[in-house]
């Protein structure tokens, strides 16, 4: 009896795995029914996930703003102390500035390069378990959105829309491990891969061996084919520093995103590219120094009157 | 009674899963975060027979290939979590002195997720799924590892009482 059991116990887990492996073969090969179970469940969760994100929103705020009281603790505890009744009404306040500030930004962006956008806000960030970093935004094909369009944020570039449902769309971010993208370099045009580390660097291929990078270099994105997956000339990132291994084809190099990924709160799509390349237009200016005035004091020696002069 | 089993267990299913999507996944936990979903198929499995256990490996893991934040073939979550929550049930059913300890459960489903997670990456690999790096794999894997340690004992007694609702027992832990 006892085998018996054991042996349906058996089977049973055989017939979940077979089930299993025949699910994984049903999706490899593209069947359309699951992408339909997907996004079925991706629509129906976006109410709980709009809904999670308004109410985490202030909280998240609240432990933002803990996180950084190290540097002010005192001046910050009055502050506190002070606003306390309002501290509500200040962070719904400041989460609504800092998101028209995070427009504005893209605007200017995409009005230098007149590219054609739809703003979103970000409603729900994807799982770093599942070793991916993704966003989900709340706009979806419904607004003209489109798999393999480019999404900027003020800064440059964020990622690249990876699904779209009808009022939503999920984001691969450029930190994404599996992200890739082709980069010049803005200014010399040379040309380079670039992929995403799983934080908030990346590093850069470069393809010619003739060429050669520098610390501060800025990178731009270099386009595609009819500006999908990537239109031209979005700002990505600064080569922080510069790898010269002895043996190496062709130099290589670790680059500092422009964007926030930590603080996405709006983000742009590219729905539709310039017809010309805007170059290094959109390019972040590099400070330059403010030079300081020197001001050059010409002594001349007065003839001495000392008496030893005057009885020689 | 089946019935009413199934649509218990399904129930406290989905209502995790949404609370995970909605709740937890939109917090920015440091090293990964946790998954409060895993932590129940893993406790859930512990508590029940093989059989059951596989089964309910078998539905959590669907509901975690359906979900919108994850990047692999539908099938990859289920085979694993089949073959886990098996293994779990495997061991310690019928051992008192693994199921009646509180702390061996949270010890067992804390090693599990770890093993869960780096299954995880290794099948995904195997499938061709980029890879993160390795320094941020290990940090992710410890990070949840520690979070679940931190989490599961906080859930285990809500995950106990649901589990006698569900299936009408009385479990001692």
């Amino acid at each position: 009896m006892r085998n018996g059991g054991e042996n349906r116990g058996r089977l049973l887990l055989v017939i979940l795995i077979v089930s299993s492996l025949f699910l994984i073969t049903l999706d490899l090969r593209g069947v359309n029914l699951i992408d339909g179970l997907r996004g079925g469940t991706h629509t129906a969760l976006s109410p709980f996930q709009r809904a999670g994100n308004v109410v985490l929103t202030p909280v998240k705020n609240f432990v933002n703003d803990v996180t950084h009281l190290g540097r002010t603790r005192n001046q910050i505890e009055d502050l506190r102390k002070q606003n306390l009744k309002l501290r509500e009404q200040l962070i719904s306040r400041k989460n609504q500035d800092g998101e028209v500030e995070q427009l504005k930004s893209i605007l200017d962006l995409a009005g230098t390069a007149r590219f054609k956008i739809v703003s979103a806000k970000v409603i729900a960030q994807g799982s770093s378990l599942v070793f991916t970093r993704t966003i989900t935004i709340d706009a979806g094909s419904g607004t003209g959105i489109k798999k393999n369009m480019t999404v900027i944020s003020g800064n440059g570039l964020v990622g690249v829309v990876k699904e779209v449902f009808a009022n939503s769309a999920i984001v691969m971010l450029a930190t994404d491990p599996a992200f890739k993208v082709g980069v010049r370099i803005a200014g010399s045009q040379q040309i380079g891969i670039l992929a995403g580390l799983g934080s908030s660097t990346a590093n850069l291929q470069l393809l010619d061996n003739q060429t050669t990078i520098k610390v501060g270099d800025i990178l731009l994105a270099r386009g595609s084919n009819n500006a999908q997956p990537f239109v031209p000339g979005v700002p990505v990132g600064q080569v922080t520093s510069v790898s010269n291994a002895a043996g190496a084809v062709t130099q290589s190099a670790t680059v500092k995103y422009f964007a926030n990924f930590g603080a996405l709160g709006v983000v742009s799509v590219v729905v539709k590219a310039p017809k010309a390349d805007p170059r290094d237009a959109l390019a972040p200016v590099k400070p330059v120094p403010t030079p300081v005035p020197t001001v050059t004091v010409f002594v001349t020696p007065s003839p001495s009157t000392s008496p030893s002069a005057a009885s020689n | 009674m089946l019935l009413r089993r199934f649509g218990i267990t399904g129930t406290i299913f989905a209502l995790f899963f949404i609370a995970q999507e909605a709740v937890i996944g939109q917090l920015n936990i440091p090293a990964g975060g946790f998954s409060i979903f895993l932590i129940l198929t893993l406790l859930w499995a512990a508590l029940s027979t093989p059989e059951i256990a596989a089964g309910v490996g078998f539905g959590a893991g669907i509901l975690l290939d359906l979900s919108p934040s994850t990047s692999g073939p539908l099938g990859h979550w289920t085979l694993i979590l089949v073959l886990m929550s098996y293994a779990i049930a495997f061991f310690s059913y019928g051992d008192e002195n693994m199921r009646g300890n509180p702390l061996s459960v949270v010890l067992m489903v804390t090693l599990a997720q770890a093993i869960v997670l780096v299954s995880y990456l290794v099948t995904g690999f195997l499938l061709g799924i980029t890879a993160t790096s390795f320094s941020q794999t290990l940090i992710t894997v410890i990070g949840n590892a520690l979070w679940t340690l931190v989490v599961t004992p906080l859930m285990l007694p809500a995950v106990v009482w649901l589990h006698d609702l569900a299936f009408d027992s009385r479990m001692r832990i």
